[in-house]
C-alpha cells in the first residue's frame, strides 16, 4: 500500500502541494485527477524522490520510501524520455538493470514485454526509428521491465490513438489484477470512470475528493432523473419543477438534490401506464471533477 | 557502485559503437600517420639542390655546405643532399637560368647570393650557403694559426660553461621535459575534447527528458560519475590507440628519434592526466545539467574552457621557470596542477612532500567537486527550458 501523508512543497510564494494525503492499494487502479498546474506531477516526482517535499512522508508498506523500495516501482514520467539512439531492446534491458535485475532477468522481461505490446520485430531498431504511438509504447514498458508492486504513470494515455488506448488500459488492467498497485493521472475522465476502481481528485495541492468511484458518486449531493412518458402526456411532477434542467420533446431532464425521495414521482409515471424512460442516477465524474475543482 | 558501473557500461557501449566515435578514432589515427609517413614517403630520397655560380670565389663555399651535410648525413645515417653547380659566365645569362627556374640561387663573387623571390621563413639552399659562407670565411682567417682555429671549433661546438643542477644529477631531463611538454598539450586537448562530450551527452539526456526515468533508480551521482568514467575510458582509450600508432609509425620509419623516457616521469603523466580530466569532467558535467539545449551549453561551460585555457598558458611559464613562486602556488589549485605538476617534476623541481601533498589536495578537490557538482546536477535536471542559474540548481539540489 501506498501512503502519501501531508505533502507540502512550494516552490518561492507557489505552493504545489499542501497537505496532499491519499492511498493506494495493491491490486487496484487509482485515477489521479487535477486540472493543470494542481499538483499531480508534484505529487508523483515526491514518490520517486526526484522532488523533496518541505514536509510530509511517502510510505510503501509502512516503510518510508527510499532508494530500496524505488527498485520495485515503475515510473512513466508525463514528459517522455528515452535514448533516441539506443535500440529498443538494449534500452529496456538498461532500464531493467537499473532496477536491480541481472542482465538475463531484464533481457527476459524485456522479450515479454515486447511480445505482448507488439514491439518484437522492433526490437534490434533503435528508438528514434520507431513511429511516436510506438516510442509510446517503449515508455510504457521501459515502466513495466522490473515488473513493478507500484506503477506510476502521469498521463499516460495523452497523445494515444483509440487503440493505443486500449491496449494500454488493457495492460494496466493486468497488473492490477497481477497485484499490483496502479495509479495514474489522466484529463480523460470517461476512460478513469471505466478503468479506475478509486479515484482521487487534488486541486491547489490539496485532496478534495477520494475514495472508490461508486463512493464518489453516491456522495454527490445531486442526482438526474430523466423521464419520457408516450406522445401527448407529461408527468405530474409533483413539485419539483424548479430542479427541471432541460426539455427536449418529451423528454424532460431533472437535477434533483440526492436526499428527495423519487419513489412518489415513479409510482405517479408508471400510473399512467406509458413510461418511455426513467432514469434516476448519479452525475458522472467528470461532473463531480468539475464541481470538486471549482 | 553496481549502478555506478551500469551508467559507466552503457556510456562505454553506445558511444563505443557509435559512428562518430568509430569515424572520429580513424580520422585521428588517419591524420597522425598521415602526418608522420607522408614527409618520409615524399622527403626518403636525397635533395639535390640546383646552385648558379658567376664568377670567383663560389667554390668554397659549396664545397663547406657538401662536408657540412656530409657530416650530418653521417650522423643520421640517411643519403647526403646534392649540391650541383651551373656555372654562366655573365650575371644576365644566371638570372635568366634563375627566372626558368633551372637553378635555385645563383652565387656572385662568392659575395652576395640572388633568388627568385623572396618567401616568408627564408630559403633551404641560402640558409645552407649562408651557414657554409660563414665557415669557409671563419677557415680561411683562421688559416695561418692551426692551434687557434682547432680552439674555436670546439668553442663553437661545445657549450663553454659546465651546467649543473642542486635538484641533483640527472641532470639530463630535456627528453623528460619533451615528454611532459607533449602530456601537458594532450591533456589540454583531452579536457576540452571530452570535457565537451560529457558536457553535451549530459544535455541531451535532459533535451530528451530521459533523465526523470533514470533519476527515479538512480543517485545524481551515479549518473554524473559514471558518465564521466564511461565517457573518460572511451577518451583515454581513443588517445592511447592514436599514441600507439603513432609510436609504432616513428619506430618503424625512424623519421624522429624519440627522446628517452623513464618510467617516473610517463607514471607521473598519466596519474595527472587521470586527475586533470576528472577535475574538468565534473565541471563540464555540472555546467550541462544547467541547459536544455545543446546550444546553450557552450555557453554555459565557457567558466570551464577558461580554466582551461589559464591552465594551460600558466604552465607555460612554469616550463621557463619551473621553482618560481607562481609554479608553488599553481601546484596546489587543482585546475592547474594538472598542468603543471608534470611539468615540475620531469624537470626534478618538485619534492616529494610537495608532490604527495599536491594529489592530495587534488583528490580531495575532486571529492569535493563531485559532490558539488552533484548537487547542482540534481537541482539543475529536472528544471527544463530556459537556463538555470547556479544559485537555483543549488538550492534545488538539497
Amino acid at each position: 500500500m501506498l501512503h502519501i501523508h501531508d505533502l507540502h512543497k512550494s516552490y518561492g510564494a507557489v505552493k504545489a502541494l499542501d497537505g496532499c494525503t491519499f492511498v493506494a492499494n495493491r491490486g487496484r487502479m487509482l485515477g489521479f485527477l487535477g486540472p493543470n498546474g494542481a499538483g499531480k506531477t508534484t505529487a508523483m516526482r515526491t514518490i520517486f524522490g526526484l522532488v523533496t517535499p518541505d514536509q510530509g512522508t511517502v510510505t510503501w508498506d509502512g516503510v518510508t520510501v527510499s532508494h530500496e523500495e524505488r527498485m520495485r516501482f515503475g515510473y512513466m514520467p508525463e514528459s517522455r524520455g528515452l535514448y533516441p539512439k539506443m535500440k529498443v531492446f538494449d534500452q529496456l534491458t538498461y532500464f531493467g538493470r537499473l532496477h536491480g535485475m541481472s542482465g538475463n532477468e531484464a533481457g527476459k522481461a524485456a522479450s515479454e514485454l515486447l511480445e505482448r505490446l507488439g514491439l518484437a520485430d522492433r526490437a534490434h531498431d533503435q528508438t528514434e526509428k520507431l513511429s511516436h504511438g510506438n516510442q509510446q509504447r517503449v515508455q510504457l514498458a521501459a515502466a513495466l521491465v522490473n515488473e513493478p508492486e507500484l506503477l506510476v504513470l502521469d498521463e499516460p494515455f495523452s497523445g494515444l490513438d483509440p487503440i493505443g488506448v486500449a491496449t494500454l488500459a488493457e495492460v494496466l488492467a493486468e497488473r492490477a489484477e497481477g497485484g499490483a498497485a496502479v495509479v495514474f493521472s489522466s484529463h480523460q475522465l470517461d476512460l478513469v470512470e471505466d478503468l479506475c476502481e478509486d479515484v482521487v481528485i487534488i486541486r491547489q495541492g490539496r485532496v478534495v475528493q477520494t475514495g472508490t468511484v461508486e463512493e464518489i458518486k453516491d456522495a454527490s449531493p445531486v442526482r438526474h432523473l430523466e423521464i419520457e412518458l408516450a406522445d401527448g402526456l407529461a408527468p405530474g411532477l409533483d413539485g419539483l419543477e424548479e430542479f427541471v434542467s432541460a426539455r427536449e420533446g418529451n423528454r424532460i431532464y431533472l437535477q434533483v438534490p440526492a436526499e428527495i425521495d423519487v419513489r412518489p414521482l415513479m409510482s405517479g409515471a408508471l400510473a399512467t401506464g406509458s413510461v418511455r424512460r426513467f432514469v434516476y442516477t448519479t452525475p458522472s465524474l467528470s461532473e463531480i471533477f468539475l464541481q470538486a475543482v471549482k | 557502485m553496481t549502478n555506478l558501473w551500469l551508467v559507466t557500461r552503457r556510456e562505454l557501449r553506445e558511444r563505443g559503437r557509435s559512428k562518430g566515435f568509430i569515424i572520429s578514432s580513424v580520422l585521428t589515427v588517419a591524420i597522425l600517420l598521415g602526418i608522420i609517413l607522408i614527409p618520409q614517403a615524399l622527403g626518403g630520397d636525397a635533395a639535390t639542390f640546383e646552385i648558379g655560380a658567376v664568377g670567383e670565389g663560389n667554390e668554397q663555399i659549396v664545397e663547406a655546405a657538401r662536408q657540412f651535410e656530409a657530416g650530418l648525413a653521417a650522423d643520421e645515417e640517411t643519403e647526403p643532399d646534392v649540391f650541383e653547380v651551373t656555372e654562366f659566365s655573365t650575371a644576365e645569362e644566371g638570372e635568366a637560368s634563375l627566372r626558368r627556374g633551372d637553378v635555385e640561387v645563383l652565387l656572385i663573387d662568392g659575395t652576395s647570393a640572388v633568388v627568385a623571390q623572396q618567401g616568408f621563413g627564408g630559403n633551404e639552399v641560402v640558409d645552407r650557403l649562408q651557414q657554409a659562407a660563414g665557415a669557409s670565411r671563419l677557415q680561411e682567417l683562421m688559416a695561418e694559426n692551426e692551434q687557434v682555429a682547432s680552439e674555436v671549433v670546439e668553442v663553437l661546438s661545445n657549450d663553454p660553461l659546465e651546467v649543473r643542477s642542486l635538484s641533483g644529477p640527472g641532470s639530463d631531463n630535456a627528453d623528460s621535459s619533451v615528454i611532459a611538454y607533449a602530456g601537458l598539450v594532450l591533456l589540454y586537448i583531452a579536457i576540452l575534447t571530452y570535457g565537451n562530450t560529457v558536457l553535451t551527452g549530459v544535455t541531451e539526456e535532459k533535451n530528451n527528458r530521459v533523465v526523470e526515468v533514470l533519476l527515479a533508480t538512480l543517485q545524481p551521482w551515479q549518473m554524473l560519475g559514471g558518465k564521466v568514467l564511461g565517457i573518460g575510458i572511451l577518451g583515454l582509450a581513443q588517445f592511447a590507440l592514436t599514441m600507439a600508432a603513432a609510436f609504432a609509425a616513428i619506430r618503424i620509419t625512424g623519421v624522429v628519434s624519440l627522446p628517452a623516457f623513464d618510467l617516473q616521469t610517463v607514471g607521473v603523466l598519466v596519474l595527472w592526466f587521470l586527475i586533470g580530466f576528472g577535475i574538468y569532467a565534473a565541471l563540464y558535467a555540472a555546467a550541462g545539467s544547467l541547459t536544455s539545449r545543446t546550444e546553450d551549453a557552450q555557453s554555459a561551460a565557457l567558466p570551464m574552457t577558461m580554466l582551461a585555457v589559464v591552465g594551460f598558458f600558466v604552465s607555460f611559464s612554469v616550463l621557463d621557470d619551473p621553482s618560481s613562486l607562481v609554479a608553488r602556488i599553481t601546484t596546489f589549485i587543482p585546475f592547474t596542477a594538472g598542468f603543471v605538476v608534470p611539468i615540475r617534476n620531469s624537470l626534478g623541481a618538485i619534492s616529494w612532500a610537495e608532490h604527495a601533498l599536491a594529489v592530495v589536495v587534488a583528490l580531495g578537490a575532486i571529492v569535493l567537486l563531485v559532490v558539488l557538482a552533484a548537487r547542482i546536477y540534481a537541482g539543475g535536471l529536472l528544471r527544463f527550458g530556459s537556463r538555470v542559474r547556479i544559485k537555483d540548481a543549488w538550492r534545488a539540489g538539497d
